[in-house]
């Protein structure tokens, strides 16, 4: 049969079939961060973990409807605050984590909070890294003036306790956009960071002579800073985007835990859990709690365990640039 | 004096901080949605009541007349009157009674993550790529991925709720009563406001025991993540220092490898560590927010948490003043320690 499909090929295409995967694995085996990274069974289960968390969070978007989980489902036959299936009687056993205080499936909520977890994650730490990188390179690069009005601002921004910045910002912003509100609550508080970590790597490089020689052959600025300045930033901003994403994603269910993030009804983790404690801590139903709880942590160790493996792969010198 | 300049360097260094850090603050009340008069004059309010109300709250003022005020009365620390959570009552009232809480809990999560995180992170370091390290290192990790408000809720679940052997919220029994003061060689004087502190100081014993009561679950919530924070750090801090040549020199000439390792390596491990406890604090704070949410302890983050539900913009303000002023001083008190425990930082 494979002898049949190379036929069909022609023997030229499949040599470069051949040849591109092995290109490929070479490729990674010349590359000390990635073999470092692969032989650092910890972090692959992180990335694993991550991996499990983005196809949920896909599978939840495309077959689950929204409104659907949003809507109380009480006086439906549907019992509520039902325990696991697995717990109580088994007319229940379809709800694997059992059913909130508003007679919904805990499990589909768990799953669609996936999805709310890595689509305003991705975008809080996506802004900030944009804005972080740029403000960093620009500050290093054109020094003086510049450099200490972006770096003094971001001072003060550091100045704040994380979360405490974030509540004061989410007071800023009118209820109604919901978790929007922490997404650029939470962005403002991430940006100094990144800013902070690309101009000290963004000033090792300009040390370099090469700069020098691109600067005297007549290189103008934006190509400079894209071509030379910026690719050698990338290293410490990917491992400082992945441990945000894990905070990023624990502070963005932190503020809608204390009512400053997801409305009413929304599947989010950090709502969910709120809504958890105040129906089920003193009346034993852990269930309420537990299961949102759990996948938020189990999704925050897989970003945890991968940007610690990514630390430990990068050149050493250049773990002090990431904090 | 080299070292009496440095701290004066470091001093001055924080003046432009902390007045941006104001400004940051004053914004958000002026850009914040909502009129403060009609907060504080009620819906049912006139619009004379309330244009009356603006007037009285100098909102009619120019901008920048509104801004300087504002700056003079937080160097003083003056923020006005709260509008509703505490209402009537100065600002600064507020935040007295509340802030002994908070710190008192940050202290205790604090202290239990040093002294649990450092010899972890040493024992993790010397057992390198051994079980023993792999499980302190997964722990520290799964530690900092677990947030507090959810190991809250499971611990009140377990200790509280199913077992009933600890209480599942507040600071201190409500049969119990604790005065305002105590008195020292026939003086009357303020008690502190943390609550196991002034139980000792008066000598009770059965309100010092329902206070520690009531601050296990919320001090080990904080406690595993400044555990898990420090041991992290002191590890690799400690990896990095083994590696010096001082230490193998220390080695060649004969001593020990446990003298070696405390003497030369410990010391010197530390240095790092100190300046990531520094700012720890700042997340260490934000913790004990998520902490009173959960555990009902009316300190600083349970005040600063209603204040923004219900608006009360004195009491926002006030409070992440304080929050930010008490996280500029801790690292500035780790600065100059950091100065200190190593001499070269000072250049």
């Amino acid at each position: 049969m494979s002898t049949d499909t190379h036929a069909d090929d022609g023997p030229g295409d499949a040599a470069d079939d051949r040849r591109e995967t092995r290109g490929l694995l070479e490729r990674v085996r010349a590359s000390p961060f990635l073999s470092d990274l692969l032989s650092n069974r910890l972090a692959v289960a992180g990335l694993l973990v991550i991996l499990t968390v983005v196809v949920v969070a896909v599978y939840a978007r495309v077959t689950m409807d929204l409104t659907e989980l949003t809507r109380s489902r009480l006086g439906t036959d549907v019992p509520d605050r039902a325990p696991p299936g697995w717990v109580g009687p088994a007319a229940w056993n379809q709800y694997l984590f059992g059913t909130d205080a508003a007679a919904r499936d805990i499990y589909k909520r768990c799953l669609y909070g996936a999805w709310l977890a890595m689509k305003f994650g991705t975008i809080t730490v996506g802004v900030s890294t944009v804005v972080g990188v740029s403000l960093g390179i620009v500050a290093a690069y054109y020094g003086d003036v510049t450099d200490n009005v972006v770096m003094r601002t971001m001072d003060v921004l550091l100045a704040f306790p994380p979360l405490l910045l974030a509540l004061a910002l989410v007071a800023i912003f009118p209820r109604e956009l919901g978790l929007w509100r922490a997404v650029a609550a939470l962005t403002l508080v991430y940006t100094p960071r990144f800013a902070r970590v690309v101009r000290g790597a963004a000033l090792k490089v300009l040390e370099d002579e090469y700069v020098n020689a691109t600067v005297a052959l007549g290189a103008s600025d934006p190509r400079i800073l894209a071509r030379h300045v910026l690719p050698n930033t990338l290293a410490p901003v990917t491992v400082q985007s992945t441990l945000n994403f894990g905070l990023a994603i624990i502070d963005l269910a932190a503020l809608s835990f204390l009512g400053f993030g997801a409305q009413a009804g929304t599947p989010s983790w950090g709502l969910m859990l709120s809504r958890g404690v105040d129906n089920g801590l003193l009346t034993g139903r852990w269930w309420l709690s537990f299961f949102p709880g759990l996948v938020l942590a189990v999704t925050v160790l897989g970003f945890n365990l991968l940007g610690d493996g990514m630390r430990d792969a990068l050149d050493p010198r250049m773990r002090e640039a990431v904090d | 004096m080299a070292s009496l300049r440095f701290v004066l360097k470091r001093l001055l260094l924080l003046v432009p901080v902390l007045f941006g850090v104001a400004t940051v603050v004053f914004g958000i009340l002026h850009l914040a949605p909502g009129d403060p008069a009609r907060i504080i004059a009620g819906q049912r309010a006139s619009a004379e009541q309330v244009a009356q109300v603006r007037r009285e709250l100098g909102l009619t003022r120019p901008l920048w007349v509104q801004y300087l005020d504002f700056i003079w009365e937080a160097a003083r620390f003056d923020f006005g009157r709260s509008y509703s959570i505490s209402q009537g009552n100065p600002v600064r009232q507020v935040l007295a009674d509340r802030l002994p809480v908070t710190v008192e809990l940050a202290l205790y999560g604090q202290l239990a993550g040093i002294f649990i995180g450092i010899p972890l992170g040493v024992l993790s370091a010397i057992k390198q790529d051994t079980a023993t390290d792999h499980l302190t290192r997964v722990g520290a990790l799964s530690g900092i991925s677990v947030p507090i408000f959810w190991s809250g809720p499971l611990l009140i679940l377990l200790f509280a709720t199913f077992l009933g052997v600890l209480p599942t919220s507040g600071r201190i029994d409500s049969t119990l009563f604790l005065p305002t003061t105590w008195t020292l060689l026939g003086r009357e004087l303020p008690l502190t406001g943390m609550i196991t502190v002034d139980a000792l100081l008066l000598g009770r014993f059965d309100a010092f025991v329902s206070a520690v009561r009531h601050l296990l679950m919320p001090a080990l919530v904080i406690g595993i993540y400044a555990t898990a924070l420090i041991s992290r750090m002191m590890r690799s801090s400690m990896l990095e220092v083994v590696r010096q040549d001082y230490m193998r020199t220390a080695r060649a000439k004969g001593q020990g490898a446990k003298i070696t390792v405390t003497k030369h390596g410990f010391r010197n491990a530390l240095i790092p560590v100190v300046t990531i406890i520094g700012i720890q604090f700042g997340t260490l704070l934000g913790g004990a927010v998520l902490t009173e949410t959960v555990f009902g302890i009316n300190g600083m983050g349970l005040t600063i948490v209603r204040a923004i539900g219900a608006s009360d913009y004195p009491v926002v303000q006030g409070t992440v003043l304080t929050f930010a002023l008490l996280f500029t001083l801790v690292t500035l008190v780790v600065d100059i320690t950091y100065g200190y425990l190593d001499p070269r930082i000072q250049q």
